[in-house]
């Protein structure tokens, strides 16, 4: 779904504007980079901080029911 | 499980997150996170409203107003 994305353009300004969700407050490094990974592989990711641990996307549902199924398993 | 936070991540040059982080001071409700020197993320209830905020500041500060009356 391309139109996740708008721009803006303002006197030969370039402005993205991305609708969706921050995900943060992981509580390790591997949870960290396994939930990337996944966002990753699944086309949805916008934008990410390593330092900050915490990433961008622009869907939400296939990385909530991942999260969900990972808990289910401990 | 991590935390998630909805909003609209703005990806734009330094100096036009400058000013929207100006514009944010006034009522500091449009900015929920800055996020890098290029990423900002906002409320999306606030989108328009920056949008226009910031048009006009733009218009304002980039052209030299040609003649003296404002419209």
């Amino acid at each position: 779904v391309m139109d996740q994305i708008r721009l803006w353009e303002y006197e030969g300004e370039r402005i993205e504007a991305t609708h969706g969700h921050l995900m943060k407050d992981f509580s390790s490094e591997k949870e960290y980079l396994d939930v990337l990974h996944y966002a990753e592989s699944l086309g949805v990711l916008t934008w990410k901080s390593d330092q900050k641990r915490v990433f961008f996307v622009d869907r939400i549902e296939q990385i909530s029911a991942y999260l969900k199924s990972k808990k289910e398993k401990k | 499980t991590p935390g998630t936070q909805y909003g609209v991540l703005i990806k734009c040059d330094a100096s036009i997150k400058a000013i929207i982080v100006r514009i944010d001071a006034d009522q500091n409700d449009i900015i929920v996170d800055d996020l890098d020197d290029e990423h900002l993320l906002i409320k999306e209830a606030k989108l328009a409203e920056l949008k226009q905020r910031l048009s006009e500041t733009l218009k304002a500060t980039l052209r030299e107003p040609e003649s003296s009356n404002s419209e």
